[in-house]
């Protein structure tokens, strides 16, 4: 068994955490964990490609996916899922998109629009299985008081969907575990996005 | 932490985090280190972990006085290692060539990562692995974070069997990847010693000198011997064709082979300095081919070219023929080397996926780094082109406000090493009638920016460059680690922070210090500084905005918000285009239609210089709610 996750966003939006978070949650299931961070001078505000992969420590050596072979993608910002295709393909590749445009400053600068919703999803689906769009860092920041906590929101989505095949008590140890300050708001946002998979995601 | 669990426990860490590990359970008692990304987090976890566990550590000035330091330790019997990048292995290289040649007597190690495809560090891709053999000190190199603690603790046990510092390299892959870890048992750390004099040891004058070279020389026999054969791993496999590789190389050649259904023997090289001739000649000798996977240059490579005229002169050698000599490796450009060489197929059109992509991702806006919202840096950068413009030189120099290498910035136009900048300006002021100014941080200009400034005082012809030291009170680019000025240690401790205006000043220069978030003053100073002749220097101090937010944090204050006036706002762009903060958005629903102006409450660090730079007063503070 191996399962291929690409974690991506912009440097600040706590990407490397929510690695670390499932990472953990696959070590306690005993699987053999590999994967990739990004750290230094591409982290200012760039985009953060992230990798975690688990399985069989026989199929799991490469700290990167290959090309066209994740399994998930979670894109905690939606034009970075675009880029993230790279990793995607249409027979085996999930997207799970958070709806919070951090618009770069270049498409300003260099005057080159950030793509509405509608165009991103049209880019992304030649290389999807599936797509799925939510609202995880706008609920961050209405119930918990900051976008960060739509990180756990969304892990609970792909986790409550079925979509990310760890357990929920798994994560739930991870996260108490990996979640730097208010774990308990963690764990809330965690449970509500378990139920938000559940209910959205369960009648694919 | 993960990084001090049980032994026998299965946890996942970082690469930089299990070198940690491994030197605790060396029982490691002295570290010492510049902070330098790829290499970064063994440092940072040292810092975390120091007290806790019982033993010294360190941030040092620099690379060379941190290699110097835990020299010193290691001669008094202390187990010791210093932490670097490899470009910091440059600075300390001068250091590290003699106490190779001397040798030590606690175990020494030596710790260095390289940035194959520059994720972490501009420059140059530099392969260390040459040092090695400059320096003539055994390299271990591990391949995934379980060889990480493991190489590292027995780096210790080489370094003090044959009383030679010896190297543990890791690249960007190595160090900034995860993997499960199995732990092992700590030992405490001894960090009490002392210096007992020794002139047959220390003695490196001629003729001695040559008697400690040929020991040298001899020792790294010896270690070829013991550990050549024992250390480095042949994997069987079917058929007269096999791989040799080392590091992460080794990884994605298991993968690669699995996804081609292929197993053929692989030879893994572990210790690629002294390379075992016994176990590469034992390998190759009944081969056909050998395909050889290492990142940057073909060192392991050429060996086998060496060794293949003795044992088995009709071997194919493929390598840097089939796969480039500069970026890192991966699975996309390993898998067509083995189809070649193997002439097996796995059927993926690489390229034509790439092009898709490529397609897809058009016309999108690209997201380059950054400086954060609320960076001091943005605001000195926009300040001093408001008095110099765009003709005056920018020399750049190694830290966060390389970033300002980018549009709209473009004021790093040169970047060589640490505190490089100055002394490249002096160069250029001298035979040319240009404008120079030249920007440092605080921790660089620590680091090396002393003797560049003194050199201005030493040899001025009057056209000494403007430097501006960007002082931001921490070292951040690397994860805010404390400096000289900081006024804190590695391991915590509160210390007296040395002023850099009193530093400056000793090294002759005329300084003047301005409060890096107000555009009036650093523009009234920088008009000042630019008809001073001679040496010159501006501060420009303001605290790193996210450690600002931090100190807020803790005491559960909150930052102040601003918001745009959308009737004041005449939409001029000032704010996005070029002084372009990442919190101020400008949205434009559909084509054709007005684009609104806003900032995000979000991200923004409330630093207030867009309500300095905006020409109509549009921006302006706003009452916020909730934490930030």
């Amino acid at each position: 068994m191996k399962f291929d996750i690409m974690l991506t966003g912009v440097g600040g939006e706590g990407v490397l955490t929510t690695q670390v978070m499932i990472a953990r949650a696959a070590n306690i299931e005993g699987y053999h964990v590999r994967g990739v961070q990004l750290h230094g001078l591409a982290q200012r505000g760039g985009v953060i490609p992230t990798f975690v992969r688990f399985g069989s420590e026989k199929e799991v050596s490469s700290p990167g996916i290959m090309q066209a072979n994740a399994d998930l993608i979670l894109a905690f910002e939606p034009l970075e899922a675009v880029r993230a295709t790279y990793y995607a393909r249409k027979e085996k590749t999930t997207f799970v998109i958070d709806n919070y445009p951090l618009v770069p400053i270049y498409a300003n600068i260099l005057n080159v629009p950030y793509p509405s919703m509608n165009e991103i999803i049209k880019r992304i689906k030649p290389f999807a299985k599936e797509i799925h769009v939510f609202n995880a860092s706008h609920l961050g920041i209405e119930k918990f008081g900051s976008a960060i906590f739509g990180n756990t929101i969304l892990v609970g989505i792909v986790t409550g969907g079925g979509l990310l095949p760890l357990r929920e008590d798994s994560l739930r140890e991870a996260i108490r575990a990996t979640a730097p300050r208010d774990t308990e708001s963690n764990i809330k946002a965690f449970e509500l996005g378990l139920q938000l998979g559940r209910e959205k995601l369960s009648a694919r | 932490m993960d990084v001090l669990e049980k032994p026998g426990k299965k946890v996942v860490l970082l690469g930089n985090e299990a070198i940690v590990r491994g030197a605790l359970e060396a029982g490691v008692g002295f570290v010492a280190a510049y902070p330098g990304t790829p290499s970064s987090e063994v440092p940072i976890t040292f810092s975390t972990i120091a007290k806790k566990v019982g033993l010294y550590f360190e941030y040092s000035t620099n690379e060379k006085v941190a290699f110097e330091a835990a020299t010193g330790a290691a001669w008094s019997g202390v187990r010791a290692m210093s932490c670097q990048k490899h470009f910091g292995l440059n600075v300390a290289a001068d250091s590290i060539l003699p106490v190779a040649v001397t040798g030590v007597r606690a175990g020494l190690v030596v710790m260095v990562a390289d940035d194959p495809s520059g994720w972490s560090s501009a420059q140059s891709e530099q392969d260390t692995r040459y040092y090695a053999r400059m320096l003539k000190m055994p390299m271990l190199e591990p391949s995934n974070p379980q060889e990480c603690l493991d190489f590292t603790r027995l780096a210790f046990d080489i370094s003090e069997e044959f009383q030679v510092p010896v190297f543990l390299r890791t690249t960007t892959k190595v160090s900034h990847s995860i993997g499960s870890v199995k732990l092992g048992e700590m030992k405490k750390p001894k960090t009490r010693g002392g210096f007992q004099k020794d002139p047959d040891n220390y003695y490196n004058l001629r003729p001695h000198l040559q008697v400690l070279h040929d020991r040298l020389n001899k020792k790294l026999e010896q270690i070829e011997e013991k550990y050549g054969l024992e250390l480095n791993k042949v994997f069987p496999g079917k058929g007269k064709i096999g791989i040799i590789t080392s590091g992460v190389s080794f990884d994605y050649a298991k993968e690669a082979l699995l996804e081609l259904g292929l197993n053929p023997p692989i030879a893994k090289i572990n210790m690629t300095h002294p390379i075992s001739k016994s176990f590469v000649g034992g390998f190759i000798k009944d081969k056909e081919a050998v395909l050889v996977l290492e990142e940057l240059e073909p060192i392991l490579e050429n060996f086998a070219k060496q060794i293949a005229k003795e044992v088995n002169p009709n071997l194919v050698i493929h390598g840097k023929d089939l796969l480039p000599r500069y970026d890192e490796y991966n699975l996309e450009k390993v898998i067509p080397a083995l189809e070649e060489v193997f002439g097996k197929k796995l059927g993926i059109d690489f390229i034509g996926h790439r092009k898709k992509v490529d397609l897809a991702s058009k016309d999108s806006p690209p997201r380059k780094p950054v400086l954060c919202p609320g960076c001091p840096h943005r605001s000195t950068f926009y300040a001093v082109k408001k008095v110099f413009g765009d003709k005056t030189i920018y020399a750049g120099d190694i830290g966060c406000y390389i970033l300002g290498v980018f549009e709209p910035i473009n004021m790093q136009d040169f970047i060589v090493s640490m505190g490089a900048g100055m002394g490249v300006a002096h160069g250029i002021g001298i035979v040319s009638d240009q404008d120079v100014v030249a920007f440092v941080g605080d921790s660089t200009f620590f680091h090396a920016g002393m003797p560049p400034l003194l050199n201005y005082k030493f040899n001025d012809a009057g056209k000494a460059p403007l430097v501006v030291i960007l002082d931001n009170a921490i070292t951040a680019m690397t994860g805010h680690q404390p400096h000289p000025g900081s006024g804190f240690t590695g391991m915590g401790e509160k210390v007296e922070p040395v002023k850099i205006e009193e530093v400056a000043k000793a090294l002759g220069a005329e300084v003047r210090i301005s409060n890096a978030f107000s555009q009036k003053q650093l523009i009234q100073t920088l008009q000042e500084l630019r008809n001073v002749k001679g040496s010159k220097v501006l501060i420009s101090r303001g605290e790193c905005r996210l450690l600002t937010r931090r100190r807020f944090r803790a005491k559960g204050l909150t930052l102040p918000a601003f918001q745009i006036n959308q009737e004041k706002c005449t939409k001029c762009g000032i704010c996005t285009n070029d002084f372009a903060c990442p919190a101020i958005v400008k949205t434009t629903m559909t084509t054709g239609e007005e684009p609104t102006y806003s900032i995000n409450p979000d991200i923004c660090l409330g630093c207030a210089v867009c309500v300095q730079i905006c020409p109509e007063g549009a921006i302006h503070a706003a009452k916020k709610e909730g934490e930030k």
